[in-house]
Parts: C-alpha cells; structure tokens; sequence
C-alpha cells in the first residue's frame, strides 16, 4: 500500500468507485447465503447419506453472513475514504496558496503577517493526510480479510467435491451443483476485491 | 499584480488590485478593490479562487492581514467571490456583506467562520472608523440580489459589474477615450443586464450621488465627466437582447 498525493486528485474517485463496485460482491455473497439454505434442507433431508457435509454447509452460512459485513464495513469505508481524500485535496490547495502567496509577498512589508494562517493551513494539510492513510490502511486490511476469506473458501470446495464424490449417487449432482455456485461466488467475489484494491493503489 | 491608489484622504485609502500579468486566460480579469482605514479594512468583490494567492501577496504589501475585518461581495458570481472558502480561513473573524438573497448559494464557496452579515434589498450603510459606506440597491444589474458601494467623503461608487468592459490585457486603469471605450462596454451591458426598468432605477439612484470615480469590476475606471457620460449612455442603452 503507498499513498501517493500527486493521485489524490482521482482517489476520492477511486473510492467512490469501490463502493459502488462492492455492491456486485453484496449480491454474491447473498447467493452464497442462498446456495447455504438449500445445502442445509439438502443436508436434513439426506440424512446420513451425507452426513460429513453437514460442516460444510455450516461454513457456507459462517462464510456468507461474514462477507455480507466485511462488504458492508468496507462500503462504509470506501465512503468514509473518499470523503477524507477530497478533504485532503482541499487542504492540499489551501496550503498551496498560502503558501505561494508567501512566497509572492516575501518583500511585503507585512508578510509576516501571513506566517499563523500558512502555518495553520500546513498543518491542516498534514493533519488530514495522516486521516487519509489512516483510512487507506483501514480499508485495505478489509479487503485482505475478504480476500483471505475467499482462499479459505476454495479450500472448503476442494474438500467438498471429494466429499460430494463419496455421497450416495441420488445426492451427488446436487452437492457438485452447490459447491460449483459456491466457488463461482468466491471467485467472484476475490476477483473484484482484488480490482478495488488495484484501483486504489492506482 | 498591479496595485493603484484611488483615493488617499486623511482618514482613508482606496486601493484598486487588478491586471494579474500570471492570471490564466481564460479567466475574465477583474478588479478587486479595498478601502483601509485607520484600524480596518475592507475588501470589496475580492475575486475569484484562481486569484487568490496573488491578491492575498498583494494585500500584504499595503495592510497587516489581520486588518481586513470586513468583505463585501457585490452578488454572487464566481469571479467576485469563489476565493470565499479561502478568505474563511484566512480571516476567520471577519464579516461579510452580500445580498440576503444569495447566502444560501454563497455559503457553497465555504463560510464556516466569516459572519454572513445579509444585505437587505432596500441596502444599508457600513461604518469604518471615520468613514461610512452605504450599499446601494442595484439588482437585476445584472444579478437579482446585487449592489453598489458608495463612499461619499471620497466620492467614489464601486459599480461592480456595471461600467465592466472586455478589455485586451495590460489595458490601462482609467478609461481615457470615452467614445471608443463604448465599444468594449456595450456588448456585456446589453447581454449580461436584462432588465432596462432595473437599469433605469440604478441610473436615476447613482444621478443623486456626487461621483469623481466610478471602479467597476472589469475594465477600466471611469473619472470626472465621463461618470456623468456613462450614465447617459447606459441610460439609453436597450439591455436584455439575449431574447430576440
Ligand atoms: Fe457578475
Ligand atoms: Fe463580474
């Protein structure tokens, strides 16, 4: 993660664009919720046939209802983002234009006068980059944590296509049908976490 | 930028900021004016963001920032005020005056310290130490909330955008040749003034004042009789041809 500020004029962009791309992941992740219902009335109605697929739906439900926060946190965060970086931007002008007017009044007899405010403005400046990193950092340790999320959810589909292997033949199918959604889900869901974290490190 | 005196009395200066040789192009060119007194000091139209670093240097050179107490915006227009985001900070303590009608609008360039201080439509007067301005009614001239300043111990009325002409850069600070300065006048006054009724009002209030200088907020200034020739000539005028 670097925050340049020469990008800061496109970030709040950027940011903006996260949350609105992270609705795509609000959906799939309300498919994986989906998908973990008919697992479980699949679960209950096989009984033992498919006894050792119980845990997985379990994890399916832990997964879904994860993802539908962390999406939640980070859309909350990506707007929190780029509210701070246009704050930044404007802070970063103002102490641009103190200080040029500084730098143009340096024979002025009252140029001193200027010294609080272009001290103020600096420190304004400073102040809301460290916000903005701050922020930044928040906002990438979210999408690390869905992207580990989703690793974990390809672990779980390898294990289940073994164990959907081992069902008894009238089972089979369904089962592959549901790990195969799951892990078109995490996919996706990975895929565009990582295209958010892309853009903003753009 | 280039900085002239307009008036030096006992108790007061006019001073006329203009003709930024760094301004942009594309950016109209204005006229910022400000009166100092004995312990304030007060910016009238203080123009436009892009100026704001240049006009901010130049002030400095006549008044200790924390002089300038007050601001006037004639109405609401970016190149008259956008800089107020900036004035805010720099000057937190300060009032402003401009219309009543466009506080709402104005406060999107950012006033969270400065004192919105409203103008009613009928116009008040200011006083400074030993001096009292009064705000003169001139709406619809061309904005629907706008007025004058007027200064009657230095007989000078600030028009705004009234009296504004498009002038070439490094043009000079005094109109000197009335009839060919008509030329550089008549398109923005037909154009940008949409109502004669309202310019027939402005005249007949501006004929009662004792004027030496007329300071727009484009172009040039205009001296002695040509005030009373500008007069003649907008009163004449027929504005609002955006509508064929
Ligand atoms: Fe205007
Ligand atoms: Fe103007």
């Amino acid at each position: 993660m670097q925050f340049r500020s020469k990008n800061s004029a496109h970030f709040f962009i950027n940011a903006a664009t996260v949350a609105a791309d992270l609705s795509v992941v609000l959906t799939e992740a309300k498919n994986i919720s989906l998908e973990a219902m008919n697992a479980k009335a699949l679960v209950a109605r096989a009984g033992d046939n498919v006894r050792t697929f119980k845990p997985i739906t379990d994890f399916m439900v832990e997964l879904a209802n994860d993802t539908i926060w962390l999406v939640k946190e980070i859309n909350r965060e990506a707007l929190v983002l780029s509210r701070t970086s246009l704050a930044e931007l404007h802070s970063s002008d103002a102490n641009l234009r103190f200080a040029k007017a500084q730098q143009k009044a340096s024979t002025a007899p009252y140029v001193e006068t200027l010294d609080p405010i272009a001290k103020m403005a600096y420190n304004q400046h400073h102040q809301q980059s460290v916000q903005l990193r701050r922020h930044m950092r928040k906002l990438f340790e979210l999408l690390d944590e869905i992207e580990s999320r989703m690793l974990a959810a390809n672990v779980v589909t390898a294990t289940s296509r073994l164990e959907a292997a081992t069902a008894a033949d009238s089972y089979q199918a369904s089962l592959e049908g549901i790990v195969v959604k799951l892990e078109k889900a995490a996919n996706r869901i990975k895929h565009i976490a990582t295209k958010c974290r892309h853009s903003l490190e753009r | 930028m280039k900085v002239i005196k307009l008036h030096e009395g006992r108790s007061h200066e006019w001073l006329v900021f203009g003709r930024d040789e760094e301004r942009p192009s594309k950016i109209i060119d204005t006229n910022q004016y400000m009166i100092k007194t004995t312990n304030h000091a007060i910016m009238l139209d203080p123009g436009g963001i892009e100026l704001f670093s240049a006009m901010l240097a130049a002030v400095v050179h006549h008044v200790p920032v924390q002089q300038i107490t007050h601001l006037f915006a004639s109405h609401q227009d970016p190149d008259i005020i956008s800089s107020l985001g900036l004035w805010d900070k720099t000057l937190p303590h300060a009032e402003l005056h401009a219309p009543w009608l466009w506080e709402g609008f104005l406060r999107h360039f950012g006033c969270n310290s400065i004192r919105y201080n409203p103008l009613p439509d009928e116009g008040k007067s200011l006083r400074l130490d030993d001096i009292e301005l009064q705000f003169i009614p001139a709406h619809y001239m061309h904005s629907s909330g706008n007025f004058s300043v007027y200064d009657p111990q230095a007989k000078i009325l600030m028009s705004g955008d009234i009296g504004a002409a498009l002038l070439p850069d490094g043009a000079p600070m005094f109109v000197e040749d009335f009839d060919a300065h008509v030329d550089k006048m008549r398109l923005f006054h037909q154009r940008w003034m949409p109502s004669n009724r309202a310019k027939k009002d402005w005249v007949r209030r501006v004929r009662q004042l004792d004027i030496e200088y007329m300071a727009p907020q484009h172009g040039a200034i205009f001296k002695g009789r040509d005030v009373q020739r500008f007069l003649d000539w907008l009163d004449e005028l027929e504005v609002g041809t955006g509508i064929k």
